[in-house]
């Protein structure tokens, strides 16, 4: 065995105990032992792998909160804005609703600046945000109408639907009772009794699924809006019914025939004038305890 | 340990055996490659981080030559091709009845000699030659170590030896 091949075995740890006798009676045993003493010296450090291994996992955990921690931020504000969002929606697309109570009145302006007067004890509801692909609401009540031009305006009420184009009118629906006035323009009306058209002056009247033929009328608008309420040849119920609204008052007539037809008219600020417009022409007496009236023959 | 259920590394008792397997090894590797001022212990245990996060992607086979080359391409992020100067440690020698002042100085000599032999080495030559005679590993084991064959590290741990005695001998 040549002097290179047992220098390669000795590197490689390698050596047969002949082969170590062999090496070690080398000219180059000494040096070579020397370099192989002296370069242990050049020993990396050892360093405690418990230790290091700890630091890894240290570090990794450190490394995994962090994902953890933006992903669970980028969740908190993924939730904000989706509730934003849903509220934004919600409320966008949400009907916005009127109301008035007994006595009261309520002037409303729509988006597309038609304007609403309500009467007492009336509920009108429409949507904001489609107003202005469709134009319409639904009533519960009574409401003067003037309505900007534009396209179809409708009004649904339980007992029938006007539809007009720009125009003013006025729609009472109460029980068993549809009025629609019309003071400009043309106002269609659809109900289950009849359909028509109104041109200015005309109203439409049904009464307990009658339809009931009316005169011209000749004033500009509602005297309701005078504070004012006028009747011609109305059931004496529905009178007392609107009385009671304007006065937040209860009525008992429990006694009197309430199905005679009134005409005339009351003012809605003075209770005791109103009473009077509407019992003396009807020979009826009447008795006021706090909210309570009683009407009686005289 | 016995064979491993799975085959990716995302286990902590997994992890932690290949850690204690190749941490010592990697850890020289840097420091014989790039020596001490770029922090290997450092570079190391970054490596394993790394594994640790890309634990899904890696199968265990492939945990040594990932360690290996996660640490190396981090080393040479930073290293800007500096000679690299291992230093020596002074060792006393065990027998040091009969030291005197001129054996001493002769010792001095040789230690710096040798340092800047060891500079001299390529840095193939200086980690495959410093793995087998400082850590007293076989040519088989660094040939896996560093993915080469054992010819390989054969010819540079040899060529090594070679160049080594040349300089120290002209120095």
């Amino acid at each position: 065995m040549n002097k290179e091949d047992l220098i390669q075995k000795w590197l490689d740890h390698n050596l047969s105990p002949t082969e170590l006798e062999a090496f070690k009676q080398l000219e180059d045993y000494p040096s070579l032992i020397k370099l192989d003493q002296e370069l242990t010296g050049f020993k990396a450090d050892t360093t405690n792998e418990d230790e290091a291994l700890e630091q890894v996992w240290q570090s990794i955990n450190t490394i995994k909160k962090k994902p953890k921690r933006l992903l669970a931020t980028l969740t908190k504000i993924a939730a904000m804005l989706v509730v934003c969002f849903g509220i934004y929606f919600y409320t966008t697309t949400l009907d916005t609703t009127s109301n008035t109570i007994a006595s009261q009145q309520k002037s409303v302006i729509l988006p597309d600046a038609s304007q609403v007067q309500l009467n007492a004890m009336s509920t009108m509801t429409f949507n904001t945000s489609s107003w202005d692909d469709n134009r319409h609401l639904t009533l519960n009540g009574e409401a003067f109408f003037k309505v900007a031009k534009g396209k179809k305006f409708a009004v649904k009420t339980t007992m029938g639907t006007v539809t007009v184009l720009g125009t003013q009118f006025n729609v009472k629906q109460r029980n068993n009772f549809f009025e629609v006035i019309c003071y400009e323009g043309k106002v269609g009306v659809t109900s289950e009794e009849k359909n028509t058209t109104l041109l200015p002056g005309d109203s439409f009247l049904i009464i307990d699924g009658k339809y009931i033929a009316t005169e011209k009328e000749n004033t500009q608008h509602p005297s309701w809006l005078d504070h004012k309420s006028t009747f011609k040849s109305i059931p004496y119920s529905k009178v007392i019914a609107e009385f009671e609204r304007q006065y937040n008052v209860s009525i008992e007539y429990n006694t009197i025939n309430t199905s005679q037809h009134f005409t005339g008219s009351f003012i809605h600020n003075d209770i005791e004038i109103a009473l009077k417009s509407i019992t003396l022409p009807l020979q009826l007496k009447y008795s006021k305890t706090d909210n309570i009236i009683s009407l009686k023959r005289e | 340990m016995s064979k491993p259920l799975k085959d990716h590394i995302c286990e902590e008792r997994l992890f932690s055996s290949i850690f204690r397997k190749y941490s010592k090894d990697l850890h020289d590797f840097l420091y014989y490659k790039f020596g001490n001022h770029l922090n290997p212990q450092d570079k190391m245990q970054e490596a394993f981080v790394k594994l640790w996060e890309n634990c899904a992607k890696i199968p265990q086979t492939k945990a040594k030559s990932f360690l290996f080359t996660t640490a190396n391409n981090l080393m040479l992020n930073e290293y800007a091709h500096q000679k690299v100067v291992l230093k020596h440690r002074k060792i006393i020698p065990k027998n040091s009845t009969n030291i005197n002042p001129e054996f001493l100085l002769q010792e001095k000599e040789y230690k710096h000699k040798l340092e800047k032999a060891i500079a001299g080495l390529t840095e193939a030559q200086r980690v495959a030659f410093l793995m087998n005679r400082v850590e007293g590993k076989r040519f088989k084991e660094i040939a896996q170590l560093l993915d080469i064959s054992t010819k390989a590290v054969e010819k540079r741990i040899y060529g090594a030896l070679k160049k080594l005695r040349k300089d120290i001998d002209e120095l």
